[in-house]
């Protein structure tokens, strides 16, 4: 009689099983939940902003869209994991350019995959890069900025938000653009840390990105001397960029967007797509991501694809210089 | 007084009816995720941000805020029922905690650890009110030279872990240390230790070692001994003998003042707080030798620091707008995304939005207490079911646990490896704590020496020319030299520690 | 537990000589100072040295009592068993998916352990499979793995 029991137990279970999820499904895409993964742990930029899209994409996907964190080691561990996955369209992540790039062009970080690893399919976010100093710096503007880095070359301290992101590659094309410039590179964690050293003193000038940094250019805390764009940003009119104070070569931004492992079925991507692009306009992803200073920008397609590839040759000739200058 | 009619006009929102729901979700669910395994609070708030969606800004805040320091707390719950660790600063919980569970008073633990909680909670956010911009400074004055010294000083802590003799602290501390260098190194951005392995990229990953060394590892010393309950003795009152609330007075009193301190200095993370308490505790205990074994002020103290801790650390933030650890970072993040920046300006500019948070601190302690101390009795309950079941369901716990952190079974491997190693350690006699030190500071020293060094382009002299750091290299070698000179007492054999 | 603590010592010295040799491959100091081999190459170093003391402390002193510390026979099926369990589980929790990896670890281990009743073991084994998924994946948005068979 036990053993009666036990069968039919087994057997409802595993019914119910078998109508909770069901395994690949030729029927329209997508007919089980999709993970969204993030190269970065909880709680950070990138991973807010993939719940917030999340979060309004799943309604029109009528499938729970979950996101993933897998972070670790700037982004490789996640990135590593992702381009092994089935290109099904089940498993999605975040891709940040240049990060992304300087992992893969890094020859110490051995990283296991390439640039072709990769279907992308919606750009989210550009955030260009901004040079930073606290309120009461002696440096007013860029020029200042300049010139005493090669009055007294590798004495500023400059920060960076971690070695090879977006603002050390950025420093190093401010150097080549103002040959003589030296500045004393020193890597932070993050743009928390760039803020607090900076009060405290210990940092002269830090380049981040403008969502870190804007509520407080706003609030007067700190003075921002360039915007690395060709356009002034939406965020900080005020500021002048690189390009219209003379350095038109110093441009950088920090991208995320939206990718698949590679050989993802078209169909697949363009349901994708359509699906996070209309995610991503939505008023409310706007104004959240806004409220944080990041700048929408969405690319797809061969606009994406091809913005993928410039950024990676460019983020392979500053990888190249950025290891074999001798003070890091 | 202009503080008072702010924290008045605080309180009566935070009051509201609306706010109080609010206050009581939040510390609700961030006991939940306290209590569940592998999510700690950064994941935890930061999974529940987009709830928190269609709220008014300072409704959010409010529950996000109790989220956050609701975890700490339920943290607590785990390592005194089943010597995990529900996240990572409640790992020093364990050593004393566990051990009154197993003879009987897990009740009185969780109690004491509630109200050490509350206390420390409390006092800490009256002293944010009354000094807050003063004390802020000093978070300012923590650069990276001055943490470098600072965790020089944490080391030293290994004297008062040690447990019988020094020389098995030092060398687990060292094997700590050394555990702690595997991953991508600070200097050069490259992989060191990791044989190819891309999970071990970011380290070995703390809450699966501490999980394994102290969860798994009990689970395979229990099971040793077949059909054996897992509580000894018939579970005793609830709250404290008289002695043990003297004891747990001072303790009470002291962890407030370590985790307030610490919760000051940016970066310093909620764990070493309650390693220091707990040291500092037992070097002033008159019975020293019952630490590891269920010393009530083992809980007291590092309970009352790490909420403490987690209530003042909320001081730079408001203040100056800098999070002092990750899981600030995402409440910052919360803040921002609901248009708030926090900082001097918003101190200014919107004193009802912050007053109102503040005092929902004070509030969001008080019913975390509430909530907490009924269900006491009824967690204690739990352990007296038969052995397989408390065994089975701790496993589960630990694996879905390490699972969940990165969705690794990578992770769940290292917690099996770590809960061997615990076994073999804990039946040789071999102290784990000094061992969670070193890796807990390993990478924190390194890091804020390269950066001081980036900092003055490789001149060391930076750390001798600036006063606090300098001091606090001093004190090291006052402490270390101390420590050598006067041997620790004499301790019992086998202890959980 | 003197012969455990000399293992134990032995296997340390093994770890700490192995991390020496391989922080050689690092740079020990660089341009700014202590390189990415400095800290693993001192502490290797100063560990070795430390073990090799407490040998000596070992071999010194007298045990005042000798601490059976290997478990019997039966103990040592069970903890034996424990460790399969729970690695066959980390093994099987990707291929075979959480809930059907879960069910039959719990069921399989309270049964090892010695659980007797049927309905209390099959309970216990679907709430913390099946029960704990639907929690974890549709309430908390935590992923939990999906196997092969779609389980």
């Amino acid at each position: 009689m036990m053993s009666h029991i036990v069968t039919a137990t087994i057997g409802a279970v595993l019914a119910l099983a078998a109508t909770t999820g069901s395994a690949g499904a030729q029927q329209t895409f997508p007919t089980k939940p999709v993970q969204l993964m993030v190269a970065y742990p909880a709680g950070g930029s990138t991973d807010i902003g993939a719940r917030i899209v999340a979060a309004i994409a799943e309604k029109s996907l009528d499938q729970p869209i979950i996101v993933v964190n897998k972070g670790g080691a700037g982004g490789q561990v996640g990135w590593t994991e992702f381009v092994r996955q089935r290109p099904d369209g089940y498993y999605i992540g975040f891709i940040n350019l240049p990060a992304t790039n300087t992992v893969i062009l890094d020859p110490d970080r051995k990283a296991i995959f390439t640039e072709k690893d990769f279907t992308p399919i919606i750009n989210q976010v550009l955030d260009p890069g901004v040079i930073w100093v606290r309120a009461d710096s002696p440096y007013k503007t860029v020029h200042d900025l300049i010139d005493a880095g090669k009055k007294s070359p590798n004495t500023i301290r400059t920060a960076t938000t971690g070695i090879l992101s977006d603002d050390h590659l950025a420093i190093l094309m401010t150097e080549e653009a103002a040959p003589g410039a030296v500045f004393r590179l020193v890597h932070l964690e993050g743009g928390a840390a760039q803020f607090k050293e900076i009060m405290a003193g210990n940092i002269d000038v830090a380049f981040d990105n403008v969502g870190s940094i804007m509520t407080r250019v706003k609030s007067g805390e700190v003075r921002a001397l360039a915007v690395l764009d060709d356009v002034r940003s939406k965020f900080l009119p005020d500021v002048a960029t690189m390009k219209e104070l003379g350095y038109p070569t110093v441009m950088s931004n920090s991208t995320r967007g939206i990718a698949g492992p590679k050989g993802m079925p078209e169909p697949i991507v363009s349901k994708l797509r359509d699906v996070l692009k209309k995610a991503m306009e939505d008023p409310e992803h706007v104004s959240k991501l806004e409220n944080q200073g990041l700048a929408i920008k969405i690319m797809v397609g061969e606009e994406y694809a091809k913005y993928f590839a410039d950024t990676h040759a460019k983020a392979k000739k500053y990888t190249e210089w950025a290891k074999s200058r001798p003070h890091r | 007084m202009d503080t008072f009619q702010h924290l008045l006009a605080g309180l009566t929102a935070a009051t509201s009816l609306q706010n109080l729901g609010f206050a009581l979700i939040g510390c609700f669910l961030g006991t939940l995720i306290g209590v569940l395994p592998g999510l700690g609070p950064a994941a935890g708030t930061a999974i529940l941000i987009p709830l928190t969606f269609t709220l008014d800004p300072i409704g959010a805040l409010i529950m996000l805020s109790a989220i956050y320091y609701g975890a700490m707390y339920g943290g607590t719950i785990t390592s005194v029922l089943i010597n995990v660790p529900g996240e990572a600063a409640s790992v020093v919980t364990c050593f004393d905690g566990y051990q009154m569970a197993k003879q009987g008073r897990g009740g009185t633990a969780l109690g004491i650890a509630a109200i050490g909680s509350f206390v420390g909670g409390i006092a800490a956010t009256v002293a944010l009110i009354v000094v807050a911009p003063p004390l802020a400074r000093i978070a300012l004055s923590f650069g990276p030279p001055e943490f470098f010294a600072l965790m020089l000083v944490g080391l030293c802590l290994i004297t008062g872990l040690a447990g019988q003799s020094l020389l098995t602290g030092l060398v687990m501390a060292v094997l700590g240390l050394l555990i702690a260098m595997v991953g991508i190194d600070p200097v050069r951005g490259a992989p060191r230790f990791t044989f190819g392995i891309p999970s071990l990229y970011d380290g070995v990953g703390f809450i699966p070692v501490v999980m394994g060394l102290f969860g798994i590892a009990e689970i395979l010393l229990t099971v040793e001994a077949p059909y054996r309950q897992v509580i000894k003795t018939k579970l005793t009152s609830l709250l404290p003998s008289r002695e043990e609330w003297r004891r747990s007075l001072g303790a009470i009193a002291r962890g407030t003042g370590v985790g307030f301190f610490l919760g000051l200095i940016p970066g310093v993370g909620a764990i070493i707080p309650t390693f220091v308490a707990y040291v500092f505790e037992k070097r002033l205990s008159k019975t020293p030798e019952q630490f590891g074994h269920g010393a009530i002020e083992g809980v007291a103290a590092p309970e009352t620091a790490n909420n403490a801790y987690a209530n003042a650390a909320m001081i730079p933030l408001l203040t100056l707008g800098i999070p002092s650890s990750p899981t600030i970072a995402v409440l910052m993040g919360a803040f921002i995304i609901n248009g708030l920046t926090p900082g001097p300006f918003l101190f200014k500019e919107r004193p009802d939005l912050v007053w109102a948070v503040i005092a929902s601190f004070m509030v969001g302690n008080v019913i975390l207490l509430i909530l907490n101390l009924p269900f006491v009795g009824l967690w204690a309950r739990l352990l007296r079911l038969p052995y397989q079941y408390v065994c089975v369901g701790t496993l589960l716990f630990c694996v879905i646990g390490a699972y969940s952190l990165q969705q690794s079974v990578f992770d769940v491997g290292v917690m099996i490896v770590c809960g061997v190693i615990g076994y073999g350690l804990r039946k040789i006699d071999l102290p784990l704590a000094p061992l969670v030190l070193g890796l807990i500071l390993g990478p924190f020293i390194e890091k804020s020496l390269r950066t001081s060094l980036e900092m003055s382009g490789g001149d060391f002299s930076i750390f001798y020319t600036r006063p606090i750091c300098l001091g606090l290299l001093l004190a090291t070698v006052v402490v270390l030299v101390g420590s050598l000179l006067r041997p620790p007492p004499p301790e019992a054999r086998e202890s959980n520690a | 537990m003197r012969r455990g603590r000399q293992l134990a010592c032995v296997c340390l010295l093994g770890i700490f000589a192995a991390a020496l040799v391989t922080s050689l491959d690092y740079s020990l100091m660089d341009a700014l100072g202590p390189g990415p081999g400095f800290f693993p190459f001192w502490l290797s170093l100063i560990g070795a040295a430390l073990t090799v003391a407490i040998l000596m402390q070992n071999a010194r002193s007298q045990d005042i009592a000798t601490v059976d510390i290997l478990p019997n026979r039966q103990a040592a099926w069970q903890v034996g068993g424990v460790l399969i369990a729970l690695t066959a589980a980390a093994a099987l929790l990707e291929p075979l998916g959480f809930r059907l990896t879960m069910l039959l670890f719990i069921a399989g281990l309270l049964f090892a352990l010695g659980a007797r009743s049927p309905s209390a073991i099959l309970l216990t084994a679907l709430a913390g499979s099946f029960g704990v998924f639907h929690v974890f994946f549709y309430w908390l948005k935590v992923p939990l793995p999906i196997g092969a068979l779609g389980l």
